[in-house]
């Protein structure tokens, strides 16, 4: 089989230097991808943002740049852990933080008045996964389910994990697989894989899916199917309905595909949100081709911006903040890197309503300045605290924000 | 025979290294930046340009990417045997020190053979494959992205093919999406191609 996929690659090869057909030869960055960004019009420069893997000094973050509504404030409220994104809170409040390329999770504790910051994990492939559930944290990293019992009690010296790869047996593909997964309202495991390609036919009984699973890893279900790449989803308050961001495929132009806010209707388990085939509001893929794209296709809630990179999503239970925001989906967004004029970089929230639809308003703003099309800080995750404060974790800057409301509080640190 | 005199060039230089870093860290001091560059020079070249088999040239490199690269080696990341020792000790600001020092001098190829035929199958494969696109028509990299130009021949199909084969995590991983299911004979042109650039 390799032989003679080398064979076919070296043949491949010489027909494409023999003949002028090369210009026409099938486009993509891969044998599995078939984007083509010469046919995008937009600048072929565009790639991904560095994450900086040191620390940024306090004086350095860009908390005096951010801009809410009225009565709310923003602060710092930890900083010095590279890489933050998602965050989730232990029963004794250790705040868990998980990373990307970076291979780290972080502690973050309470102690003598002062927070303090401990790189618990290292060395992991992108363990942007994390539960808590009974005293255990879950760090999901890419093909890999790693299980902490009682971690609080064990902080200063994590130990062996029980290792719950096996029994899950999720693919070790790589790319738009590190992991988002929650548990809910029914006691399962949410687990996402992601499209391993930017645009491809994809196995579908593999990848493109939310699944769920007995917390052991037994009993796998598809819950929604053809999603391109979520890493944030959360179940709403009332209706217990899964709604999840999800980012939409790159080099098909500046303008979008724009990226999707999605609800899992009651009743609708393995829905079908539309990729490779179809995008958005009903938009039909032009690379990858096949008639009646959007036929069946369950539409987004929301469109959530071009190339703006919705991530984490908490919908708000607490009392600090106003009554209208009683249920409200709070979502942080990354921000664009296959987008010329950037565009995103902020948390919005999203409206719901019962009929499935969203209404999306801005919420955190100014970390992009739109005159010199220069980003500040990218918002990843969004958590909320027990007294109601909102925490927004800022990968850049490897710091978190507290967002409250009311009378202004001393920080503790 | 050129080839094993290197080899065991190479094999005497990753033991004085190892030596003189027992040595250090005997003593619990921070080694000046200059101490820990005669190290690197051992294997990487005094002027950053290697002359060892399968082992990466380091000049001209962004200093971004080095500053990543040393972080995720020093995290265990990016496992690399030759490596564990040499950074596990090092602070972000040894890192920041000798990325800066690094990305500084200016690249220089290696000597080894270019087979002309690879190099212009591999610039028809690079096009195809949009290398350019993040690591710039120069191929001189940015940021988290490498310089390709007037790297090793060797160590650029080695890096490949972990890409390929899953054993290697980059910044993203983008990388891998990329070069998935390429074979070793287009890696090879495809570094014979970026070498000459």
């Amino acid at each position: 089989m390799n032989s003679l996929r080398s064979w076919l690659g070296a043949t491949a090869a010489l027909a494409v230097l023999a003949s002028p057909a090369f210009a026409q030869s099938p486009p993509g960055f891969s044998a599995l991808d078939k984007s083509d960004p010469t046919k995008s019009n937009q600048n072929q420069g565009l790639k991904p943002h560095p994450v900086p893997p040191t620390v940024t000094p306090v004086e350095k973050l860009p908390v005096d740049k951010i801009k809410l509504p009225a009565g709310f404030k923003a602060e710092v409220w930890s900083s010095g852990h590279p890489g933050a994104r998602t965050m989730v809170r232990g029963p004794k409040g250790t705040i868990f933080m998980g990373t990307r390329a970076i291979g780290r999770v972080y502690a973050i504790v309470d102690r003598d008045g002062k927070r303090q910051v401990k790189t618990l994990l290292s060395g992991l492939t992108q363990p942007n996964g994390l539960v808590i559930k009974d005293g255990a944290l879950y760090v999901l990293a890419i093909n890999r389910v790693l299980r902490y019992d009682n971690i609080e009690d064990k902080l200063d010296n994590p130990g062996t994990p029980v290792d719950l790869t096996a029994a899950f047996g999720l693919p070790d593909t790589v790319h738009h697989n590190w992991k988002y997964a929650d548990f809910g309202p029914d006691g399962k495991l949410y687990i996402q894989v992601g499209a391993n390609c930017n645009i491809c036919e994809i196995n579908p009984g593999i990848h493109g899916q939310i699944r769920r699973y007995n917390p052991d890893g037994t009993g796998m279900e598809v819950v929604a199917r053809g999603v391109r790449n979520t890493v944030g989803f959360g179940w709403h308050p009332v209706t217990k309905e899964l709604w999840f961001t999800d980012n939409g495929r790159d080099w098909a132009g500046n303008g979008g595909p724009e990226d999707e806010l999605n609800r899992v209707a009651k009743g609708q388990d393995g829905a079908f949100f539309g990729f490779p085939y179809c995008h958005a509001n009903g938009i039909p893929d032009p690379d990858v081709k096949k008639p009646n794209a959007c036929v069946g296709v369950t539409m987004p809630a929301a469109l959530t911006g071009p190339h703006s990179a919705g991530l984490g999503i908490k919908f708000y239970t607490g009392s600090m903040f106003p009554s209208s925001y009683k249920n409200v989906a709070f979502i942080a967004r990354h921000g664009s890197w296959n987008r010329e004029k950037k565009y995103g970089y902020d948390v919005v929230i999203a409206r719901t309503s019962a009929n499935g639809k969203a209404k999306i308003e801005p919420f955190l703003q100014g970390l992009l300045d739109d005159k010199t099309n220069q980003f500040f800080g990218r918002p990843s995750y969004v958590m909320q605290m027990p007294d109601g404060a909102l925490l927004v974790s800022d990968e850049t800057s490897g710091a978190v924000y507290r967002i409250s409301y009311g009378k202004p509080r001393v920080a503790s640190n | 025979m050129k080839q094993r005199f290197l080899r065991i060039g190479r094999s005497l230089a990753l033991g004085l290294a190892a030596f003189a870093f027992s040595a250090m860290a005997a003593t619990a001091q921070p080694a000046a930046i200059a101490e820990r560059l005669k190290q690197c020079s051992a294997c990487h070249g005094d002027d950053g340009v290697s002359k060892l088999d399968k082992i990466p040239s380091l000049a001209g490199q962004p200093e971004f990417f080095i500053l990543n690269q040393l972080f995720l080696m020093r995290e265990g990341v990016r496992k690399i045997e030759a490596m564990e020792g040499m950074t596990k000790d090092l602070t972000d600001d040894e890192l920041q020190a000798l990325a800066t020092h690094f990305s500084k001098l200016p690249p220089k190829a290696s000597g080894e053979k270019v087979d002309p035929d690879l190099v212009k199958r591999g610039e028809a494969l690079a096009s195809k494959m949009r290398c350019a696109s993040c690591h710039l028509p120069t191929l001189a990299g940015q940021e988290q992205m490498p310089r390709l130009a007037r790297q090793r021949i060797d160590y650029m199909i080695d890096a490949m093919k972990a890409f390929r084969d899953n054993k290697r995590s980059g910044a993203d991983t983008s990388m891998t999406a990329v070069i998935v299911g390429a074979s070793d004979a287009d890696l090879t042109a495809l570094a014979h191609y970026a070498s000459q650039r």
